[in-house]
């Protein structure tokens, strides 16, 4: 519970200074609030699930809990991973972009 | 003071030196004929032949890339230097020889009369000389264009576009690909554009035939557009 709450405090700030938009700030919020009512429900949705045979197996640990954050906290980091890298590129497409167009007009002017 | 259109001719071109200079001589001798004011530029793609020393004979501006882009990746070099130098319209054609000059200034001017911010050239409207594989994969295309970003034209994959300068301030895309295409489309959409077609006659000889793009890579585009689309809808 800290954890999330520091998160979506974090998540605040990033928004409040501008770093990220208001698109990434309802997406993030959305998906530390699906962790934060996944573990809050936890108990009362094992007692619903347990009547289901295809669902039947231990409560949730403590364990089980910190490995699910964990798997949803590295897709997420593996997204934002991903979202730099492809900047990156269109970084590099426009400094190729723009070098190729300068070079060009100086080789006009010759 | 000259109140002539400024019109920028962009032609991306990868290894086509056995025809570039006389597509460029063809699209000169047919622009002088008109009212316009313009340039014909060639955006040399990283060639590994002599395509800028042919460009360059047939009279083009050339844009030399230091590594090759992609088609996508040179087409946004020649729209960002008509942009920077103001010219009222820009016009892309296939370095290949499929289209027709006389194309390009009907183009032109069906765009200035109707106030069109893209105009795409469609080779669908009267497909003759295109090979049923190529009308199947073209088709297919702008029904994957169609459904996954809800922009609704025949030939999604053309290359020949006239392009106002609302679109060349504003028009921008990710891929660099051939799927730029459709994104581009998606953008045009996303930007609120006026986007119309009009039928234009592609030229297949067997050399353009040998240059075009085949239905396996349509598979790749497909990909590379779904993944485009999904990446977007989380975002």
């Amino acid at each position: 519970m800290p954890i999330i709450l520091l998160a979506l405090f974090n998540i605040i700030t990033q928004y409040k200074l501008r770093h990220i938009t208001l698109k990434r700030l309802q997406h993030q919020f959305a998906l530390w609030l699906i962790i934060l009512v996944v573990l809050i429900c936890s108990f009362p949705v094992y007692n619903l699930l347990s009547g289901n045979p295809v669902f039947d197996s231990s409560e949730f640990s403590l364990f089980d809990i910190f490995q699910t954050t964990a798997i949803v906290v590295i897709i997420y980091a593996l997204n934002r991973q991903r979202q730099k890298i492809e900047q990156n590129e269109i970084t590099i497409r426009d400094l190729h972009q723009e070098l190729s167009i300068k070079m060009s007009q100086e080789g006009f002017k010759k | 003071m000259n109140n002539k259109l400024k019109v920028c001719i962009v032609i991306p071109a990868y290894n086509e030196a056995e025809v570039i200079k006389d597509i460029v001589k063809d699209i000169n001798d047919a622009m002088k004929k008109t009212a316009y004011s313009y340039e014909v530029v060639v955006v040399n793609d990283g060639s590994k032949d002599n395509t800028s020393t042919q460009a360059k004979k047939g009279g083009a501006k050339l844009i030399n890339h230091i590594l090759n882009s992609g088609a996508g990746g040179a087409t946004a070099t020649g729209l960002s230097y008509a942009n920077q130098n103001g010219f009222d319209f820009a016009v892309t054609m296939d370095a290949d020889g499929q289209h027709l000059s006389r194309d390009v200034i009907r183009g032109l001017d069906t765009a200035k009369q109707q106030g069109n911010d893209l105009l795409i050239g469609s080779r669908l409207v009267d497909n003759k000389g295109m090979s049923r594989v190529k009308i199947l994969g073209n088709k297919g295309l702008s029904l994957i264009t169609f459904a996954l970003f809800g922009v609704n034209v025949t030939d999604s994959q053309s290359g020949l576009r006239v392009f106002s300068k609302q679109a060349l301030q504003g028009l921008r895309w990710k891929t660099s690909g051939y799927e730029f295409c459709s994104e581009m489309l998606w953008r045009a959409k996303q930007l609120k554009l006026n986007i119309a077609e009009y039928p234009i006659t592609a030229v297949y000889t067997e050399y353009s035939k040998s240059k075009g793009q085949n239905n396996w890579n349509a598979i790749n585009i497909v990909k590379s557009l779904v993944r485009r689309r999904l990446i977007e809808a989380f975002e």
